[in-house]
């Protein structure tokens, strides 16, 4: 009995793709994202990231061995959580928060189930969910790098949420050189990093394309001053952690759902939830919540969704 | 008056929800919401019972203790009247609707010792009645505060039953399996229902 | 030797939270803090033993069916005595406690102590059982009030630790309650393993 008798249930596919071949693609597709968060935010982004990563993997590793489960740090998901996080925070927040969050998103938000696969909830918005709730005051004050500082700003949305009208253009959101969570401003390098993962076939259009879809229909619809369908649903869609939640938060493998009607049910769902929260509640940004919400719905979705037997009734309870 | 309603609703719902923030109903939160089909079930009997102590406990209160200066009998009445409340409506259920009894039927006496039950009706007294009278319309909030507050319940029952169904065919680490792994679920819930702080 | 066992029983072996999971909504709602945790903890205990030794003294008087309610009954008496002398003596805990003081009534530890100890035994070993879960009950509570007072504000019953620390705001509210919780119920289940 030297060698034990491995049994998998079907299908038997053999296949290059591993799981660790995937999550270090999508480590390559979130690059260009880091590339302009520091450019636009300076140093401390990159101290950030680093501080992110190191102390996910580390997390990751102590948190196997403790539990005594198969060390799998070199898989990559831990990386994947850690840029995640540092590209959802201020430039400005204090690096021991960083790392707090980083360990709290690896060991609460992932290793409790057992890790990778098991969890409910995407760990790194589960981080960021902490670290909001802990340390508010650092966690909405937002910066831009401007000659060798870090200078406090406002983000558009705040702008937005305080009944201003936000002095950037379309072109400057796009690009992304404003304030806001680092990894988040520029539209180009996001999709730049999409059309990778999209290439690579990892990720569909069905949950972006409908999550963006729906912030824009909702804000155009009620997001406007000047009554009904006046909102300037462009603006919308280009601003704030959309851009990232939509095609590297809300396409996470775990946590969403597994077919594509349940992954266009779960893309409005936080379009929805999104539009709701930016135009009457009470943060400006509701990307990573309304993420976190619908991943708690993942479940219904995927029941209600799953391919039935000829005959078999719906249920969803 | 409908603002009102609106604002007593994302309360009741959402800010505030009996279990996520307000920890009232841990007990049937935990111990019920293994699977979808009973959670289903108890919270509809909770709601059902919330209204109806809502309205028992809002007349009891307004026009008989507190005419005849009874307010410190206020929790040894209020649970009484719930829990021949319970007992009532478990006998008229199984006269009048057996089906709908033997389904509901178990969950009905766990529900006396639910604390969000007598907890929604403390609230309906500390929230409606001000210095020994009751608000406009209070009586109309505190039965639709019955209502949401039950919708609450169950809005956190559905998504944790839905959640345990899941995470029942993964293997979880032994040490956390049941109860425990509820808790950190219910953390993290609460966590993202934090988002509607402000609504 | 047997009366102690049902004294020492509570505090860790049968204790009330975290091996029965009883008196859950009290301890996650009062343990923002040391004082509130053992201001509650010692109310419920009060209950607990004074309802556990009466019921055992009348017991054989209460007719079976009627039973719960009576049980209802008398321990909503003595909630109602706590309240009011809380009321009275300290005004600034009765604040803070809020619904959670005649919520002791349906704290299920105190009904579920009177159904399946107090009504089959007698009066010393009622005394001590719910003298023990009592301080279980009270024991657990204060360990979760101190780590939330600790983290989630930096305090020592109400004194700051350092000057220095920046609180983790989120242990003082209700996420860092259920949290605490299910990692000291994962802590219990890990020492049992061993």
């Amino acid at each position: 009995m030297s060698k034990q008798l491995v049994i998998t249930s079907s299908p038997h596919i053999r296949d290059k793709e591993t799981i660790s071949r995937i999550m270090w693609w999508v480590v390559i597709s979130l690059i260009p994202a880091g590339i302009s968060a520091v450019w636009v935010f300076g140093l401390p982004a990159l101290y950030l990231i680093v501080a992110c990563v190191v102390s996910a993997v580390l997390t990751e590793l102590a948190c196997q061995k403790v539990m005594g489960r198969p060390v799998r740090i070199g898989d990559g998901s831990a990386v994947i959580t850690g840029l995640l996080l540092a590209y959802n925070v201020s430039a400005g927040l204090p690096l021991w928060m960083a790392v707090l969050g980083s360990v709290f998103a690896i060991a609460i938000g992932k290793q409790v189930f057992g890790g990778l696969g098991r969890n409910i909830f995407n760990p790194a918005l589960v981080g960021r969910a902490f670290l909001m709730a802990s340390f508010p005051a650092y966690m909405t004050r937002f910066y831009v790098w401007k000659d060798g500082a870090l200078v406090s700003q406002a983000t558009p949305l705040t702008v937005v949420k305080m009944g201003g009208v936000p002095a950037v253009t379309y072109k400057t959101l796009f690009l992304g050189n404003y304030a806001g969570c680092i990894g988040e401003t520029s539209v180009l390098a996001l999709l730049i990093g999409a059309l990778i993962l999209l290439w690579r076939g990892y990720i569909s259009l069905h949950t972006p394309l409908s999550y963006i879809g729906t912030v824009a229909l909702m804000t155009w619809i009620f997001g406007g001053k000047a009554g009904w369908f006046s909102g300037d649903w462009l603006f919308h869609i280009l601003s704030g952690g959309l851009m990232l939640g939509a095609w590297f938060m809300a396409t996470d493998m775990v946590t969403s759902p597994i077919t594509k009607k349940g992954q266009v049910a779960f893309g409005i769902g936080c379009g929805l939830i999104t539009s709701i929260l930016r135009l009457w509640g009470g943060l400006p940004e509701g990307v990573s919540y309304s993420i976190l919400i619908m991943n708690a719905f993942v479940p219904y979705l995927d029941n209600l969704f799953r391919p039935r037997r000829l005959g078999e009734r719906r249920r969803w309870i | 008056m409908s603002a009102k309603i609106l604002s007593l609703f994302i309360l009741n719902v959402f800010t505030a929800n009996f279990i996520l923030f307000r920890f009232l109903g841990m007990c049937p939160f935990i111990g019920v919401s293994r699977q979808k089909r009973p959670a289903f079930f108890m919270s509809l009997a909770v709601i059902f019972v919330m209204v109806f102590s809502s309205v028992i406990t809002w007349f009891l209160y307004n026009y008989v203790l507190l005419p005849y200066h009874l307010e410190y009998m206020r929790t040894v009445a209020f649970i009484l009247v719930i829990a021949s409340a319970v007992q009532m409506i478990d006998m008229v259920m199984l006269k009048t609707m057996p089906a709908l009894h033997r389904t509901l039927g178990i969950y009905l006496p766990l529900i006396t010792t639910n604390c969000a039950v007598l907890g929604v009706t403390v609230l309906n007294i500390d929230m409606f009645v001000n210095g020994g009278r009751p608000v406009p319309g209070g009586f109309w909030l505190a039965v639709l505060q019955g209502l949401f507050a039950g919708l609450g319940f169950m809005l956190a029952m559905m998504i944790m039953s839905g959640i345990r169904e899941r995470l029942d065919v993964v293997d979880l680490p032994e040490s956390v399996k049941g109860i425990p792994i509820a808790f950190i679920v219910a953390s993290l819930l609460s966590l993202s229902f934090m988002a509607f702080n402000g609504l | 030797m047997r009366l102690w066992q049902e004294f020492y029983k509570g505090l860790l072996k049968e204790n009330p939270i975290l091996v029965l999971a009883l008196g859950l909504c009290p301890t996650l709602a009062v343990s923002t803090s040391l004082k509130n945790a053992l201001g509650m903890g010692l109310s419920a205990t009060f209950v607990l033993i004074s309802s556990n030794v009466l019921i055992s003294l009348v017991k054989s008087f209460i007719p079976s069916r009627v039973r719960i309610p009576s049980y209802i009954v008398i321990i909503a008496t003595f909630v109602t005595i706590v309240e009011l002398v809380m009321e009275a003596y300290f005004p600034a805990l009765y604040k803070q406690l809020g619904i959670f003081v005649p919520l002791i009534v349906v704290n299920c530890i105190i009904l579920g102590r009177a159904e399946a100890f107090a009504s089959r035994r007698g009066v010393v070993e009622s005394f001590l059982d719910g003298l023990g879960m009592g301080i279980g009950f009270t024991l657990t509570l204060s360990v979760i009030g101190l780590v939330r007072e600790v983290l989630g504000a930096g305090k020592i019953w109400g004194y700051p630790v350092s000057l220095d620390f920046v609180p983790v705001l989120m242990f003082a509210l209700p996420p860092g309650a259920l949290l605490v919780l299910g990692l000291l119920l994962i802590l219990k289940q890990v020492g049992d393993r061993r």
